[in-house]
């Protein structure tokens, strides 16, 4: 009889301290505190630092790593989080579990997604900003006027790749100046028996691409910001308009045959392969290419358009590969070796950094190097009048590549991608507390 | 002592003395330990998905407040939530079917204790202590347009054959169900095999004295005989089925189309949306509805048993 109130007392005892404990959310985290910046050389000697990157990612920090700890002496590790990243990053952070710095996305909805005021530390007033060309150093990496990530390459752009072999072989010369020159082309490419377009309906991520690239023009009078505010749904004419669009060219024929279980691997192979002339896509695909083929072969071979509606107008859309944040741990010497190693990267580790990823270098005085490819180039040189994509500019992510991608299967009609998508950004600004909602 | 306890017992009668001897050599408190962790890993968890549906619990910031039945009126108003409720049902069902099928011919085919069969039932046995992500991986690559399975086929038949068996919207949810057979199948077996070592031989020896064949025996005798192996068997593989979850991510992550996606998998997506007290709310429902399915399904596979 005893025994089994003890039993049951120790119960209750073990539920009740798990109801307390588990009502308050544990991404609650420490506040304030003014930023300072360490010199790039502070010695930190026995300072740990854990950084998260994804699976294309993981790479990309080596050189400053290596060059940071030789520098000062702390030890940098990077442990990858399995794909899908962003979801994985997220659940780790809601359970309370924090790196020091994260490869993230650095936009508005990506950091809002990630809870950056408590979450993450300030990075105003850092040292690098000035020192970024054109209007990067505002263009990406700010929520509510605090930055809150530190670009360290260029942010994708969403734009054609094209073969230019088979470009010659349909007689095209001139490169499209605008959506209905790319359509004009894709005729011409199709009478003369090429496959126009490549898509990846089978990974599904791409297929977006088609929808935002159309939406360039209404991006720059403030589409996004309409929706953001409810004034404008994915329902309404514009946007539905561009999934409308999307769809007809697949169902007469601009597409790959197999356009329901193409990979993004796929589709590298095809452009090298002459399979079809043109894939809309952002950098990773050139990344891609990279792994497949050398820079002398693809930079005779592949090259890069930005297309809008009415003109040449780029869709950037930074990735998580393309900027880093800094977590707020609670340990103020390790958030500051944090920032100091942000210092570097954008300080005196960026030109061997450049070198050893050959990409394109975002600082003045920082020279980009002869090693990446043309159309990288071209990618970067596009950035500078592009315009922001719905990751950019919209408050939330909804997933409208996978409704996309449900259209191409038959699963859904253009009219359900759109109330689906917009049901799901209803839902997730709501969540976030936007007005409008 | 001990002839006291004799005598009091058979005074009053075997049933008290039952009781008293199960008290004596299992202590209540033998309980604390495996009950401390069903509470902790079960009780409580489940406890939070009832109160954290209730909420707007998300990622986007620190406090959770009360939210009433709200997500339960956004997730009912919106078809999404049906249409997987429905795939999870039907993805139970094929999955229940065919595990059994597969389970109860590996049984009858591997009834009789030889050599050959004991390596042939721990070999069928093996992908059931496997990574249901490992099984679900390398079934992703046989079964691409440009594998294994197709490679075969293409061999045999000397034509090229490029069938994506994962990009169907009609029936790839049937080759992922065979899928989650196949890793299961090696369970439901040895419970079969067990079920029929369970019959007596002298049944099954009257039964062919009066001249009943393999066929008649089994339909007539082994079959009904059967009847608790298949109720733990169909009962686990369906309510289990209706959790699933890893062998589907891994092969079609919920397509094509959308027509092979569980509830756990818009659950995990909804997740990592940071919708965290939506996705709690569906898996509330989910529980619901196992717990809902699990009561009749039970019973009626009970009633069978009855006849014995």
């Amino acid at each position: 009889m005893k025994k089994k109130s003890i039993l049951a007392l120790a119960a209750a005892v073990a539920v009740a301290a798990l109801a307390m404990t588990g009502c308050s959310d544990p991404g609650t985290g420490s506040t304030g505190g003014s930023v300072s910046w360490p010199a790039q050389n502070t010695k930190l000697s026995g300072v740990t630092l854990t950084i998260w990157a994804a699976q294309n990612s993981n790479k990309t920090p080596a050189s400053v790593i290596s060059g940071f700890e030789k520098l000062t002496g702390a030890a940098v590790k990077v442990v990858t989080i399995p794909d899908p990243y962003e979801q994985g990053v997220q659940t780790k952070v809601a359970t309370g579990d924090k790196p020091d710095l994260a490869f993230w996305q650095p936009t508005a909805s990506e950091l809002t997604s990630l809870n950056a005021k408590t979450n993450l530390q300030s990075l105003d007033g850092a040292p690098w900003a000035k020192n970024y060309t054109g209007d990067l150093s505002t263009a990406t990496g700010i929520l509510d006027k605090t930055r809150y990530a530190a670009l360290v390459t260029t942010p994708a752009v969403e734009g054609v790749y094209y073969n230019k072999d088979l470009f010659t072989k349909a007689g095209i010369t001139e490169l499209p100046k605008n959506w209905d020159d790319l359509i004009t082309d894709a005729k011409t490419l199709k009478a003369a028996g090429i496959t126009p377009f490549y898509e990846m309906g089978g990974d599904k991520w791409a297929t977006q691409w088609w929808v935002q690239v159309q939406l360039a023009d209404a991006a720059k009078d403030g589409l996004w910001t309409k929706v953001n505010q409810n004034k404008e749904k994915f329902t309404d004419q514009t946007i539905q308009g561009a999934i409308d669009n999307y769809k007809k060219l697949i169902d007469d024929g601009y597409f790959n045959s197999d356009i329901k279980t193409a990979t993004f691997v796929d589709q590298g192979n095809a452009m090298l392969n002459d399979q079809a002339a043109m894939v809309l896509q952002v950098n990773s695909y050139f990344n891609e290419l990279q792994s497949l083929a050398s820079t002398a072969e693809l930079n005779k071979k592949v090259g890069f358009f930005p297309i809008s509606p009415s003109g040449n107008v780029g869709t950037f859309i930074p990735d998580q590969s393309n900027a880093l944040v800094a977590f707020k741990t609670g340990d103020a010497k390790r958030e500051a070796a944090a920032r100091q190693f942000l210092s570097y990267w954008l300080g005196d580790g960026y030109a061997s950094f450049v070198k050893a990823q050959s990409t394109v270098s975002l600082l003045k005085g920082v020279k980009t190097p002869s090693t990446v490819p043309d159309a990288l180039s071209s990618v970067a040189a596009s950035l500078s009048d592009s315009v922001g994509s719905m990751q950019a500019l919209a408050v939330a992510n909804p997933d409208l590549y996978l409704n996309l991608a449900d259209m191409i299967q038959g699963t859904k009609t253009p009219e359900q991608v759109a109330q689906t998508t917009q049901d799901q950004f209803a839902q997730l600004a709501k969540a976030q507390g936007v007005p409008g909602f | 002592m001990s002839a006291l306890s004799v005598v009091t017992s058979t005074a009053r009668g075997p049933s008290w003395r039952r009781s008293r001897r199960g008290t004596q050599s299992h202590p209540l408190w033998f309980l604390v330990p495996a009950l401390a962790i069903l509470v902790v890993f079960f009780f409580v968890p489940t406890l939070f998905n009832f109160v954290y549906a209730f909420t707007d619990w998300s990622s986007f910031k620190s406090q959770i407040n009360f939210a009433g039945a709200d997500n339960f009126v956004q997730l009912l108003s919106n078809g999404s939530l049906l249409a997987d409720l429905r795939i999870t049902l039907v993805y139970a069902v094929l999955v229940a079917l065919f595990q059994n099928l597969f389970g109860l011919i590996l049984a009858l085919v591997l009834e009789r204790d030889t050599r050959v069969n004991r390596f042939a039932r721990a070999a069928f046995f093996v992908p059931v202590v496997m990574s249901a992500l490992a099984v679900g991986y390398i079934f992703q690559a046989l079964l691409k347009p440009q594998g294994l399975l197709n490679g075969a086929l293409s061999a045999i038949s000397g034509q090229h054959v490029t069938t994506a068996w994962l990009g169907d919207t009609t029936w790839t949810i049937v080759v992922v169900a065979v899928i989650h057979a196949w890793k299961w199948m090696g369970l439901s077996m040895l419970i079969y095999l067990a079920g029929l070592k369970t019959i007596s031989e002298d049944v099954i020896e009257a039964a062919r004295i009066d001249g009943a064949g393999w066929w008649g025996t089994f339909r007539s005798i082994r079959w009904p005989l059967l009847a608790p192996a298949i109720t733990f068997n169909v009962a686990t593989a369906l309510l289990g089925s209706m959790n699933g979850f890893d062998v589907v991510q891994a092969t079609t992550q919920g397509g094509p189309g959308g027509t092979t996606e569980l509830l756990n998998i818009f659950v995990f997506r909804t997740f990592g949306q940071g919708l965290f007290a939506q996705a709690t709310t569906m898996s509330l429902m989910l529980f619901l509805m196992v717990a809902v399915l699990a009561f009749p399904v039970i019973r009626i596979l009970r009633k069978r048993e009855e006849v014995l």
